[in-house]
């Protein structure tokens, strides 16, 4: 899910960037830092749609960097435990298929696949059902639950689920 | 950092998850359909060209990952219908995180409603069949007339 959220964060910034133009170096020295970074607790920062509020700075001892505390809003993407959302596959093998949504891969193991749908090997791996109605390859859209989510500092990788009702191919590229 | 316990807690119901996240810094977190995104998305490219002209060489990976994502699934693309989306959606007394996942699925019977927000199927809410039944026709409309 992507969510609007304020952010804080402290910017040093270099004396030589100071002067009438010190709150554009400011932000856009946040959006070159911060966008497109990934944090286990915040998720995956899209990018930054506004500044809040900027702090007053701070010298740093020693340096002559001064540090300003900066309020900002920006669109993340989270993933959570529980969510349903649909995603692209981008990988079949026979141990199951991978999928993204957005900047996050999710991982959906064979088991969790519904267990009319066998893995059939070729140029294009798929599973299919027993009388061919329903297939899952690369560029199908499946609709899938998030089961598990393992959140590093620097990375989110989901475990989903398509054994479910409701949950599974949405479209397939190959009838489309 | 998030506690695996803590992560737990989001399981129960999608509707609490907005409230455990009450904790951190998702307290004031809005919930954002797709079609939200993609048109913040795309303003925030505009604007990227905008500022870099023609030596724009790339847009970052996180970033277009995430366009091409809400533009493949986005079911309003049109501005108006996206904020009306958001309107009728709001008269139904549901969590943001609710909200969020019935714009973004656009479940077509009561059933699939139930299937995808359990949550909804919490008594004493005021969802009953019927309540959701009209909701789903709202957005149906919508999508029609979009």
């Amino acid at each position: 899910m992507f969510f609007h959220i304020v952010l804080e964060r402290n910017m040093q910034l270099h004396p030589r960037h100071f002067g009438r133009n010190l709150r554009e170096n400011l932000v856009s020295k946040l959006m070159k830092d911060v966008e497109g970074t990934c944090s286990g607790q915040h998720g995956f920062v899209v990018a930054i749609t506004g500044i809040e509020n900027i702090g007053k700075g701070m010298i740093r001892d020693g340096t002559g960097f001064v540090s300003f505390p900066i309020k900002y809003q920006c669109v993340v993407f989270r993933p959570f435990k529980g969510e349903i959302l649909e995603a692209v596959v981008t990988m079949v093998n026979k141990m199951g298929f991978f999928a993204e949504a957005g900047p996050v891969q999710i991982f959906v193991s064979n088991h969790l696949i519904p267990d009319d749908m066998e893995f059939q090997i070729g140029d294009m791996p798929n599973y299919t059902t027993s009388d061919g109605s329903v297939k899952i390859q690369k560029d199908s859209e499946v609709r899938l639950k998030i089961i598990g989510t393992r959140v590093d500092a620097t990375e989110i990788f989901c475990i989903g689920t398509i054994k479910d009702d409701f949950l599974g191919v949405i479209n397939d590229p190959t009838t489309a | 950092m998030l506690r695996a316990e803590d992560e737990d807690a989001s399981e129960l119901k999608l509707g609490d998850v907005t409230m455990r996240l009450g904790l951190s810094d998702f307290l004031k977190a809005k919930c954002l359909m797709n079609s939200e995104v993609a048109i913040l998305l795309e303003h925030r490219c505009d604007q990227m060209k905008h500022m870099s002209g023609e030596s724009m060489h790339q847009l970052p990976q996180v970033l277009e990952k995430s366009l091409q994502y809400v533009k493949r699934f986005s079911r309003f693309t049109n501005q108006g219908s996206v904020k009306q989306v958001r309107e009728v959606l709001s008269r139904y007394q549901l969590a943001e995180f609710e909200l969020a996942v019935i714009g973004n699925l656009c479940p077509e019977t009561v059933e699939e409603a139930k299937a995808v927000v359990p949550s909804l199927k919490t008594k004493g809410r005021g969802h009953d069949d019927e309540a959701i039944d009209r909701l789903l026709n709202d957005l149906m409309m919508i999508k029609k007339f979009e």
